[in-house]
């Protein structure tokens, strides 16, 4: 196209263009993704309605904060949008090195330890975690060097790749966030596979982890609390004694009680006495169990599926492989993050400290995931421009 | 292959993706579809806890309504070993230390009454009662910093009458396992629990199923932490329905009086071997001839039940249990057994009647002194002080408790075991109910002993070397008639006893309780009398012995045995027929004083028999109590008695 631009892009609107990016927006993506953003507010009002009022709080303040983040989750996906994806190619560079200095220093003192992980830096009332914006800066970044040849990654750049990954990953597992590093590595994993990644490098890779995993256990580098969850996961159905056994116990019969459809929004024991704990933010998955029903989280389940079905085919028909990538890598992440946050809810993964994007409580993986988001509407619509 | 290849490896991620999310669907189908039922379950248990209300017990009456045994409210604070064991050592001291301050006592002393072994791991340990109002309140509130102690209000025994028939009511404690499984085990429905009570003794435990009454519940809704949020149902507790004894509270206060007071005077034993006074003990029974019932039952030494209100450590029970204490615990009227002296000499008239070797107008001489016919060693015997009482016919053997008179009778009874068998006295003395349980109603109570020839014999077969010999010998024929020898009575089979006679051979099981009732009064059941038996008794035996027993309260010349002792006695209105005994206790013990009797003697209402361990003789100490507990009962205006004055006659 040889038309000018901000004048010939008015002028393609006005016209009808076909190739106009606002005519391409994915509306199934935006339409699952608002739906469960929307029951987000809800199960997370339900959530903590009952304790907020026995403390003498407004039972809404967690409601009324999460669709704040919603809000700015939306208008900040807006901006992304604005903006042809391709402009990210260029500014990511100087984000993912913003990320790795928060990352740095959130382990100082500037940083804030909630639930025993230094992850948090403290903004007023709000709290930033700087690993849930590396996540989308990390993804971008790879999808940046994958997209330099459209062969198969060479050793090189598959080791550059790595490092990009590894070195936030490293500084995330120092807060310890060990949900946020599994992450990071689902993102390398989904970017440098579609990237074209050898099956050798990837064969020495899994050597590498399988060793990696084996030391850290060998040599005690491995907290209790991380050790019982994986024991706990593997022995459950036991009788759990430690709190993390407890907590995957409740939450397996919190959802488990939930039936077909589930004891009615708001009708949750489980949910109402507090008996799964963290439940507005990784335990959310446990208040649609319980209060919605099988039907309920089958839908949600749905919803996801869609989500990720859309983001894989935007994959598909991305113009250039940079957009493929990003949607790889962002359909990896939200994958990843669902598989092991429901996993772990139902009882077949380990606990590990993770949100379920969309339907968590808090605002930096809500808005990280509507900039993920943002990101693959940005190539879906600009596919043909 | 270059240009397929992003399509190719994305189909790859799809495989991926879709095989995830297969296995989330799969294992949601699972959770909610598959095994929801059981998941709902485990929600329902999560938030429900069931607080049990124990049902306050019924309580138990005199004949008159007057409270015996009733309920306070305590407010304690219990352990619960087995959640305090799951903390570890310095946890359990903070535990403690936090509790200590609560209750202002010293830390160590409520650790130290956890180590009572006598309660199950599940029961709660009460470590300290009736604390004020306040603390139950703290401990409460602060709940979450204490676990395992748990504060709350009991409703314990009462007894308005401290000590009074604290033998005869028993006691109530904490349910053993043994108890538990008896009554089918923790779950069984309307069963016990780990931690309930139940009677242990006395009509407590004879009675443990109307006085028990229904233990109630509630059902709260609890959060993760065990707080209570609100009530999900209640069933309020029902109390258990009272017992009306027929126990006379004036009837027994009397008897516990008298028998103390002679029992204290009656002590003057040392043990040998540690130079210190040796308690003995005594027992006094009324029997209501009548209803059939008993009217007051004493056992000496007594205890205070209210002891047993909370657990009873081991050191108050090891004094309960202590024979140089006189082991206070042991209900000696059913349990106490004893050689019966003179008082049997009614079996051995009745016998020798029944037989034909008594014509009651016949007298025969007693020189004081009797040799055994057909005898080849130690063939002596004597009256007490080796008296002479001349011309003796039945009338005056009983009144003036001729040992020869009756020595006669039991070697002739030997003498003719060819025609009479070898055991009629015995055969007689089972009839009026010796040699078995009265049936009186309590949990335990002992038959006595009732030795014969045959039973002679069967134990030495079965452990010979116990016995010199299996042979029965006419001297134990002549012992046996005069109350000596291989027989034991317990305190209640004499009275009963001495009432089958009085009634002209009905025997009952005596009654401890008229009737079940509710709190206002209105009746449960009734409880009949029980007749045991009716035996047959020789016809005409009843007027020379009824004869000579009242000879015995009131004749001065022949001398009865208790004559001093009833001394101005109103014997018109109220006269007493009775038989004093001073059972020889073997070696150089002092002997046993007994005296059995009932009374009106001529339309009796009452039976009464006292034993007084080594007190000496029957005159000198049972009868005196006899006749404060008959004066009592009479109704009547009785004068003081002298006080009993060492000497007296023997028999």
């Amino acid at each position: 196209m040889q038309t000018s631009a901000a004048p010939g892009r008015l002028g393609a609107v006005l016209r009808g263009d076909p190739a106009a990016p606002w005519r391409h927006l994915d509306w199934p993506l935006l339409g699952a993704a608002l739906s469960i953003a929307g029951l987000s507010c809800l199960m997370v009002f339900s959530a903590t309605r009952t304790s907020m009022a026995e403390a003498g709080l407004d039972p809404y303040t967690y409601l009324k904060r999460q669709a704040a983040f919603l809000g700015i989750g939306l208008v900040v996906a807006a901006v992304v949008v604005s903006l042809d994806y391709r402009t990210y190619r260029d500014i990511a560079p100087g984000v993912y090195l913003g990320c790795l200095a928060l990352l740095v220093l959130v382990l100082t003192p500037l940083g804030t330890e909630v639930n025993s992980a230094q992850s948090w830096f403290e903004v007023g009332s709000f709290q930033l975690q700087p690993a849930e914006l590396t996540k989308v800066a990390v993804v971008v970044v790879l999808a940046a060097i994958g997209a330099t040849s459209r062969s198969t990654l060479n050793r090189q750049r598959f080791l550059v790749c790595g490092a990009v990954a590894g070195v936030p990953a490293a500084l995330v597992l120092r807060q310890p966030d060990m949900g946020s590093t599994l992450v990071l590595m689902a993102i390398f994993l989904g970017v440098v596979v579609v990237a074209g990644a050898r099956p050798r490098h990837l064969a020495v890779l899994a050597a590498v982890g399988v060793l990696g995993v084996w030391a850290m256990f060998h040599f005690d580098q491995v907290d209790d609390y991380q050790r019982d969850r994986l024991t706990d996961f593997a022995r459950s159905g036991s009788g759990a004694t430690t709190s993390s056994g407890f907590q995957a116990e409740q939450a397996e019969t919190a959802i488990g009680a939930g039936g077909l459809f589930g004891a009615g929004l708001y009708e949750g024991t489980q949910t109402k006495l507090g008996f799964v704990p963290e439940q507005q933010t990784d335990f959310i998955f446990t208040v649609v169990g319980e209060e919605l029903g099988f039907a309920g989280s089958a839908t949600l389940l749905v919803l996801y599926g869609v989500i990720v079905w859309r983001i894989w085919r935007t994959a598909r028909l991305s113009r250039d492989t940079f957009g493929t990538l990003v949607c790889a890598g962002v359909l990896a992440m939200i994958l990843f993050q669902v598989f092991e946050n429901m996993g772990m809810s139902m009882g077949i993964m380990p606990i590990t400290g993770l949100p379920l994007p969309l339907l968590s409580y808090g605002g930096s993986s809500m808005i990280t995931t509507w900039i993920a988001l943002g990101l693959v509407l940005d190539v879906h619509m600009r596919r043909f421009s | 292959m270059t240009a397929d290849t992003p399509r190719l490896r994305l189909g790859i991620v799809a495989v991926v993706a879709v095989s995830l999310f297969a296995a989330l669907f799969a294992r949601l189908w699972f959770l909610q579809v598959l095994t929801a039922g059981e998941h709902e379950l485990a929600a329902e248990r999560n938030q429900r806890r069931v607080v049990p209300l124990p049902a306050p017990r019924g309580r138990i009456l005199d004949r008159d309504g007057e409270i015996l045994v009733g309920n306070r409210a305590s407010n304690v604070v219990t352990v619960n070993r087995a959640e305090l064991n799951t903390l570890d050592d310095d946890e359990q001291d903070v535990v403690f230390r936090r509790l200590g301050a609560i209750v202002d006592r010293p830390p160590s002393m409520l650790e130290a009454t956890l180590n009572d072994t006598t309660l199950g791991p599940f029961t709660p340990v009460p470590v300290i009662e009736d604390v004020d109002e306040e603390v139950l309140i703290e401990v409460r509130e602060r709940q979450a910093e204490l676990p395992g102690v748990e504060a709350r209000q009991l409703a314990v025994r009462a007894y308005p009458h401290g000590s009074l028939a604290a033998h005869v009511l028993g006691y109530v404690g904490a349910i053993n396992s043994e108890e538990l499984e008896a009554a089918g085990g923790p779950d069984a429905p309307g069963g016990y629990r780990r931690a309930s009570r139940i009677g242990k003794d006395g009509i407590e435990r004879a009675f443990e199923d109307d006085l028990r009454g229904v233990d109630g519940e509630v059902v709260l809704e609890v959060d993760a932490h065990n707080v209570p949020l609100r009530e999900l149902s209640r069933r309020e507790p029902i109390q258990g329905d009272d017992v009306v004894l027929s126990i006379d509270l004036e009837a027994q206060q009397a008897a516990e009086q008298a028998l103390a007071e002679g029992m204290s005077q009656s002590q003057r034993s040392v043990d040998p071997d540690t130079g210190q006074p040796v308690i003995f003990g005594g027992s006094t029974v009324v029997l209501d001839i009548k209803e059939g019932t008993v009217a007051a039952m004493a056992s000496w030494p007594t205890f205070d039940p209210a002891e047993f209100v909370y657990e009873i450590t081991p050191e108050q029970f090891a004094a309960l249990t202590d024979p140089a204490k006189g082991t206070p615990f042991v209900n000696r009227a059913v349990l106490g057994q004893y050689a019966p002296g003179s008082t049997w000499k009614l079996v051995t008239a009745l016998a020798g009647l029944e037989a034909g070797l008594i014509d009651p107008e016949v007298k025969i001489y007693d020189p004081g002194v009797y040799t055994i016919p057909d005898c080849s060693s130690r063939c002596g015997r004597q009256n007490a002080g080796r008296a002479s009482y001349e011309d003796v016919d039945l009338r005056k053997a009983l009144t003036v408790s001729s040992d020869t008179y009756f020595y006669d009778i039991g070697a002739r009874f030997w003498q003719q075991r060819a025609r009479l068998g070898d055991r009629a006295m015995q055969d007689m003395a089972a009839r009026l109910g010796f040699g078995e349980r009265t049936g009186v109603g309590l949990p335990v109570e002992a038959s006595g002993r009732l030795a014969s020839p045959a039973v002679r014999a069967a134990q030495y077969e079965a452990n010979p070397e116990a016995f010199l010999s299996g042979d029965w010998f006419i001297g134990d024929n002549v012992n046996v008639a005069i109350g000596q020898g291989d027989l034991a009575v317990t305190p209640i089979q004499l009275a009963n006893a001495y009432a089958t006679f009085a009634t002209g051979g009905t025997r009952y099981e005596p009654n401890l309780a008229l009737r079940v009732q509710k709190q206002d009064g209105t009746l449960v059941r009734e409880i009949e009398p029980r007749v045991a038996t009716r035996v047959e008794l020789p016809a005409a035996a009843g007027a020379p012995i009824l004869d000579g027993l009242i000879g015995a309260t009131q004749s001065e010349d022949p001398r009865g045995t208790a004559f001093n002792a009833f001394a101005g006695f109103p014997h018109e209105q109220f006269p007493v027929a009775g038989k004093t005994g001073t059972a020889q206790t073997g070696g150089d013990r002092r002997d046993d004083a007994l005296f059995a009797a009932f009374a009106p003697a001529r339309d009796p209402r009452y039976a009464v028999s006292v034993v007084m361990e080594r007190a000496g003789f029957g005159s000198t100490w049972a009868a005196p109590v006899a006749r404060s507990v008959l004066g009592s009962l009479s109704g009547l205006e009785v004068p003081e008695r002298v006080a009993p004055v060492a000497g007296g006659s023997r028999a």
